[in-house]
């Protein structure tokens, strides 16, 4: 029979006995939404730890204040991070490598005449070198080629030394556009300008900055405000001392968890945490790896995607058996029907293409059911997963495919059997 | 001589029921010319449906063998038995077999649609409906089964049984579910297509029925025999 025949004699068939075959896509309609729910959590969770990757590499560690629910509110728990806490880090911890830290603030700089307000950052003395690192920005004309370092940012004269920010310095560092804002051409290095009512000596400038993503160009411009040293920023512009957020930088990816331990001691012994009656630390600081945020969003979406693939698993199977068994029926319904097409010349796969095409048809039907149902249903997914949820276009012929399948698999066996019908049998049935 | 339609030659059914050996029918032999009407008699239970079977291709004789239009078919494999079956036989029933779901035109037209292809859809649609002309109901294509009279649904089934232009066509108690004057009208009809050429074997236990052929048969106790002509009343 020609498939264009085939299909016209299963869609007849079906739409004969519609509420039996809608009741019999129920499984199957669960299954595939499941299926759909379960792929879009996976990918969304998948997503979510990619863009992490990019922003935390696998040598660092995030080291932030604790903060707690209090009234309904985020509070900050125990005592700040300090600066100098994040240098002592530095200095002392011999895994690490070293730590950025920094804090920024819009500030008012003047050079006689000359007042603008600037970005102000107070930052490390390698601070140069995460800036290198981080790929975001490149000096104007940069084709590429070699790694770039700290001292290709620099244009002019120097960036402060680490002595500089342990005594907190009264030293800076311009951006190429502010050099110009505030000195009009004039060679700034050796200059002191005002920084609100702090004075400060611009040691160096840095050299003409563009954005490395091109959509980001118009957006900020790197080449205005100032670096100084974040001692010097915190202690002479700050009227309260701020909690600064580290990335301690470990020399080696794979002591990262040794280094983790050691800075927790080193804080702990600091802010004055003693272990409790139970033998646990109330730890004011938080520590973040990439591993305990792969670990985090993969163990939420283990357990969804569990629960998802053991719900798919069991509307496929109950749905499968169900189309099974109406398969069955329909074949003991139409026993005399395939004897008539027996007698008029089918094959034995003509007979099996029509019944497992009728399978598959209801199947395929509430697949695409499911595929929608699935679909509505991915922002309550994606809320049980801390918003969480990706729908890839390829999961949709995926989970089609799936419906397919399990029309097929249990469409079989009904199908063959009526295919193997005795002719002489099948046209006596009464 | 014209054509040999049927050739049996010592054609035998056994069937095993619960240890035992049923013998259905024993060493037939039979021969069938292209243009004959032959009448199959018998008691039920005598073999007449075995031999109809088998000379249908639904059944393999145990033992002897069959030529349908001098093709040996005892060794076919069952889908070789199908398609022959489709393009070669027409069967007609004594319940007609008409599938429900199917318009008039769609059921006579079914043995086209299981040729490969070979007939696309209007092909088989015009095919149909000359084979509905000649059993004077072109004006019922589009009728669902339920909707005709038993006349009328034999009537369809003669006609699926002629669209394949078949070698011959076998009828088993066609005017067996039917009014007697429905039923010589069927009788007349296929009287009508006998003249024309069509070779045909009928199962029937009514005498009546059995006049309308020219050669008659009958079963006894798995055994066929030749009747007399003149035995018969008209």
């Amino acid at each position: 029979m020609s498939l264009i025949d085939l299909l016209r004699t299963a869609l007849r068939s079906v739409s004969a006995n519609k509420l039996r075959a809608a009741l019999t896509m129920l499984g199957v309609v669960i299954g595939v939404a499941s299926v759909i729910a379960m792929l879009a959590l996976g990918n969304g969770a998948r997503a979510a730890v990619d863009a992490t990757f990019q922003s935390l590499g696998a040598n660092q560690i995030q080291i932030g204040q604790r903060f707690d629910m209090q009234d309904g509110e985020m509070q900050p728990m125990g005592k700040k991070l300090t600066f100098t806490e994040g240098l002592d880090i530095a200095a002392t911890i011999p895994l690490v490598e070293r730590v950025e830290m920094s804090v920024s603030k819009t500030l008012k700089a003047r050079f006689g005449q000359n007042a603008i307000e600037i970005n102000a950052i107070g930052t490390t003395a390698d601070a140069l070198e995460g800036i290198a690192s981080s790929g975001e920005v490149q000096p104007v004309g940069w084709t590429g080629g070699d790694a770039l370092s700290a001292n290709d940012f620099i244009g002019d004269g120097r960036l402060f030394s680490t002595a500089e920010v342990y005594a907190g310095a009264p030293v800076c560092i311009l951006g190429y556009q502010t050099a110009r804002d505030l000195f009009s051409g004039d060679n700034p290095i050796g200059e002191t300008i005002w920084i609100d009512r702090t004075r400060c000596t611009v040691v160096g400038v840095l050299t003409e900055l563009e954005s490395t993503d091109i959509q980001n160009r118009y957006r900020s411009n790197p080449n205005e405000g100032l670096l100084m040293p974040i001692s010097t920023m915190i202690q002479s512009l700050y009227e309260e001392e701020p909690s600064v957020y580290m990335v301690a930088h470990v020399t080696d990816a794979n002591l990262i968890d040794e280094a983790k331990e050691q800075i927790t001691t080193y804080l702990r012994e600091k802010h004055q945490i003693e272990q409790d009656a139970d033998g646990n630390y109330q730890d004011d600081f938080d520590m973040t790896t990439r591993n305990d945020i792969l670990g985090q969003q993969q163990e939420a979406a283990q357990t969804f995607s569990l629960l998802l693939a053991a719900m798919a698993t069991v509307s496929l199977l109950v749905g499968g058996i169900g189309i099974m068994n109406v398969m069955l029926v329909s074949v003991t319904e139409r026993t005399r029907e395939i004897g008539v097409r027996l007698a008029v010349g089918a094959k034995q796969r003509d007979i099996v293409s029509q019944f497992l095409l009728e399978a598959v048809f209801i199947s395929a039907s509430g697949g695409l059911a499911g595929i929608v149902i699935g679909i509505l249903t991915i922002p309550f997914a994606a809320a049980l997963n801390q918003g969480v949820a990706l729908l890839l276009p390829s999961s949709i012929p995926l989970a089609f495919g799936v419906a397919v399948f399990v029309g097929i698999v249990f469409g079989l066996y009904p199908a063959v059997r009526a295919a193997k019908l005795d002719p002489i049998e099948a046209l006596r049935y009464e | 001589m014209s054509v040999l339609v049927i050739r049996a030659e010592k054609i035998t059914r056994t069937y095993t029921m619960g240890g035992n050996t049923v013998t259905a029918l024993r060493e037939a032999d039979l021969e069938v010319h292209a243009g004959e009407f032959i009448a199959l008699m018998g008691a039920s239970g005598s073999g007449k449906s075995t031999l109809l079977n088998l000379l249908g291709l639904l059944d393999r004789p145990t033992s002897g063998e069959y030529w349908l239009e001098e093709k040996p078919v005892s060794s076919l494999r069952r889908d070789e038995l199908s398609d022959l079956r489709g393009r070669r036989i027409g069967f007609i029933f004594q319940n007609f077999n008409l599938l429900s779901r199917l318009s008039a035109w769609e059921n006579v037209a079914l043995p086209l649609a299981y040729r490969n292809g070979q007939f696309g859809h209007q092909d088989q649609l015009t095919r149909a409906r000359e084979a509905l002309s000649r059993v004077n109901l072109d004006h019922r294509l589009d009728h669902q089964p339920v909707e005709l009279s038993g006349g009328e649904r034999q009537r369809v089934a003669i006609a699926r049984a002629l669209v394949t232009q078949p070698a011959v066509i076998l009828a088993d108690e066609p005017t067996g579910n039917l009014d007697s004057n429905t039923g010589t009208e069927i009788m007349h009809l296929l009287k009508e297509l006998n003249d024309e050429g069509r070779t045909i074997i009928l199962v029937t236990h009514d005498l009546n029925v059995a006049g309308y052929a020219n050669r008659i048969f009958t079963m006894h106790d798995g055994v066929l025999t030749e009747s007399e002509p003149t035995h018969v009343a008209h």
